[in-house]
């Protein structure tokens, strides 16, 4: 691949024990475009992200963040000043106040932007003279993010960046995120939040038991996933509807609910074909896309 | 300007933001030669990734109802092309809105007759790439 | 910018108990100097300073376990390390400026109570040769390095904000009960005079430099150690 990419692993995969915790993980962030990374708990997501950060050894394949190798100990020194990275806990030095977190960040960061530090703590309402061990959870997060995004990074990270913020603070953070994109940080960040991811995300890739399972731009999906409901007067049999596209099919009666990645037009084809009194296409929402892509069973019958 | 875009289309965002800003075109809400807001200021303004908005201003540059200049931003220039597609969108909106009345008066909900415009219009679809 | 947290973090450890343990060995020099009357021999006074020793090596040795508390691995209990390893610093680096504040820092807490003590000998009475005062200050910091490294690898080896800690004490326990035979060995006894030191609490002979620096290849290998543990360490 010529494009650069901000974001790269081949066959990246991490061995605890027996069980792979990460298991041959081939991704790729492009840069200039926020990518969401979905997953069920214990999927594997913090595990990649701290893979990258040089936090956790491989146990097979390599990965390149911003070009540089994340298994080399130098490089992965030198990467990290490119990248800010919000962690899940987002827990930062108690002893140490609002203000001094501030100055000890833009230490390490050449490029620090003090007006950009100012202005979030204005926005935020950050008491600067407060140690970090009486901010409250929400003041906690918004700081964590303070002190990624005054970095200018060429790459962000957050991992569940909106958890512990409440609406307004959301808010916020989505329009943070996405200025901040503008101005030509690329964003890589994990979240549960689907009405979020689907608001600000160009990409989304999900992960499940350690493998990647899908990695598509989110207008691609939108486009192309559909559901189409059928009434079929002769009975609805699932094995006439076993084709390209289908993701899962639904009876129950007379009624037959088809959940479909592509391939649509072939199905209501199908469809008519075999007698529909009514043939109804909706779009399918992410969460569902999500769902159906990691295997579970939205309704429970099948 | 007063942007709205939702989930629930269906639809690619830029094609939703595209409409909208095509609409606010036709029906007057932006004149020739009126200035669009930076990519910047519309993604955070709808909160919505600046890769949608850039993607949006692209085509409508396309399309010929806008025009990028670099440094200083995307400006309403509605080209003669676009003047024409804009005409014939108006003409067949018209046609819509009749239809739709009648079907209306014929007892359909709003949700039955958009559901039989999207299956309408995929196995149009079918039918136009079979040709 | 490391130099600031690991100051920031320790401060008041350090300086609490820097202030509390010159105070304390200062008072007990001159106490015990004063409370005595100015005829009594010589070898009376080296009584005191031998005891303002003790008492400073058994504060010095709680004030290093503690102050050598932290690091990389307890910031993974209070949750801050996945903050402090995404910053584009190597983990050498930051253990190397943790260890040499700590380093420095128990090198002061040694200093200044001595420099208070024998301060305080001086205005209550003949002062003390140097020499002497040298020496003990030589024997605690010989055999307290090993203790300093050992509080070390253990903070890079154990997880929990005051396990580490305990189990450092727990050695610097176990080296003062250690059987007779191995006396020659421990660090403990190093720091308590051990042979060095005649029935007058002077020294016998010349500083045992040889010991010393046994005792500091101990006490760098143990902090080597806690460097490579902790760079090959995930988390």
């Amino acid at each position: 691949m010529s494009s650069p990419t901000v974001i790269e692993t081949m066959g990246l995969s991490k061995l605890y024990g027996r069980s792979h915790a990460v298991r041959n993980l081939n991704l790729t962030v492009r840069p200039n475009r926020i990518t969401a990374f979905l997953g069920l708990n214990g999927a594997g997501k913090s595990t990649t992200i701290r893979m990258l950060l040089g936090m956790i050894m491989p146990s097979e394949g390599s990965g390149t963040v911003l070009g540089r190798r994340i298994d080399d100990p130098a490089e992965s020194v030198a990467l990290r000043r490119d990248v800010a990275y919000v962690s899940e806990d987002k827990r930062l030095y108690n002893y140490m106040t609002v203000e001094q977190m501030i100055r000890f960040t833009s230490g390490f960061v050449p490029g620090w932007r003090e007006d950009v530090a100012t202005a979030l703590l204005r926005r935020y309402e950050l008491p600067a003279g407060r140690k970090v061990r009486h901010l409250s959870k929400g003041m906690h997060t918004k700081l964590a993010l303070l002190l990624a995004i005054a970095r200018s990074p060429a790459l962000l990270i957050l991992d569940e960046p909106s958890e512990g913020l409440d609406p307004r603070g959301v808010e916020q953070l989505l329009e943070t995120l996405v200025a901040q994109c503008a101005e030509g940080t690329s964003i890589f960040f994990s979240s549960h939040q689907i009405e979020e991811v689907e608001r600000i995300s160009d990409q989304v890739c999900v992960i499940h038991h350690g493998r990647l399972v899908m990695d598509a731009a989110l207008d691609e999906l939108r486009e192309s996933w559909r559901r189409v409901d059928v009434v079929l007067p002769g009975g609805a049999h699932v094995g006439d509807f076993e084709m390209q596209g289908v993701e899962r099919v639904h009876t129950r009666g007379k009624q037959m609910s088809v959940v479909a990645s592509g391939n649509v037009d072939a199905i209501i084809t199908r469809a008519s074909e075999s007698g529909a009194t009514a043939i109804d296409v909706t779009p399918v929402g992410l969460r569902e896309i999500f769902l159906q892509t990691i295997d579970l069973d939205t309704s429970g019958e099948n | 300007m007063l942007f709205r875009l939702t989930d629930s289309a269906g639809q690619p965002r830029y094609l939703q933001l595209m409409q909208q800003i095509r609409h606010a075109i036709e029906s007057g809400a932006l004149s020739d030669g009126d200035q669009l807001p930076s990519i910047r200021t519309l993604a955070v303004d709808l909160v919505v990734s600046p890769g949608t908005v850039t993607k949006a201003y692209s085509e409508l540059e396309h399309e010929g109802f806008i025009a990028m200049h670099p440094g200083a931003g995307a400006f309403v220039c509605v080209s003669r092309r676009a003047r024409r597609l804009g005409d014939r969108v108006q003409a067949a909106r018209d046609r819509v809105d009749e239809l739709i009345g009648e079907l209306r008066d014929d007892g359909l909900l709003d949700d039955e007759i958009r559901r039989l415009f999207e299956a309408g219009l995929l196995s149009a679809a079918r039918t136009a790439a079979k040709r | 910018m490391l130099w600031y947290k690991v100051w920031l973090e320790t401060r008041a450890r350090f300086l609490i108990s820097l202030v509390g343990m010159t105070a304390l060995c200062a008072y007990r020099v001159y106490d015990g100097n004063h409370s005595a009357s100015s005829s009594i021999p010589i070898s009376y006074r080296y009584f005191i300073l031998h005891s303002g020793q003790q008492l400073l090596s058994v504060m010095w040795l709680v004030a290093v376990t503690l102050l050598m508390m932290g690091g990389l691995l307890q910031e993974k209990v209070t949750g801050s390390a996945s903050f402090t390893l995404a910053l584009p610093v190597s983990r050498a680096r930051m253990m190397k400026v943790r260890i040499c504040a700590g380093l420095m820092q128990s090198a002061l807490m040694i200093v200044v109570p001595w420099t208070a003590m024998y301060a305080a000998s001086y205005f209550s009475g003949p002062a003390h040769s140097l020499d002497q005062v040298l020496f003990y200050v030589v024997l605690l910091a010989g055999g307290g390095a090993v203790f300093v490294g050992t509080a070390l690898l253990i903070s890079s080896l154990v997880e929990g904000t005051y396990t580490a800690p305990m189990i450092s004490a727990g050695i610097v326990l176990a080296c003062g009960n250690a059987p007779k035979s191995l006396a020659f060995l421990n660090p403990m006894d190093f720091i308590g005079g051990r042979d060095y030191l005649g029935p007058d609490n002077l020294s016998n002979g010349p500083i045992p430099w040889g010991h010393v620096a046994a005792y500091m290849s101990v006490a760098a290998l143990l902090i080597v150690a806690s460097v490579k543990v902790l760079e090959r360490r995930d988390f």
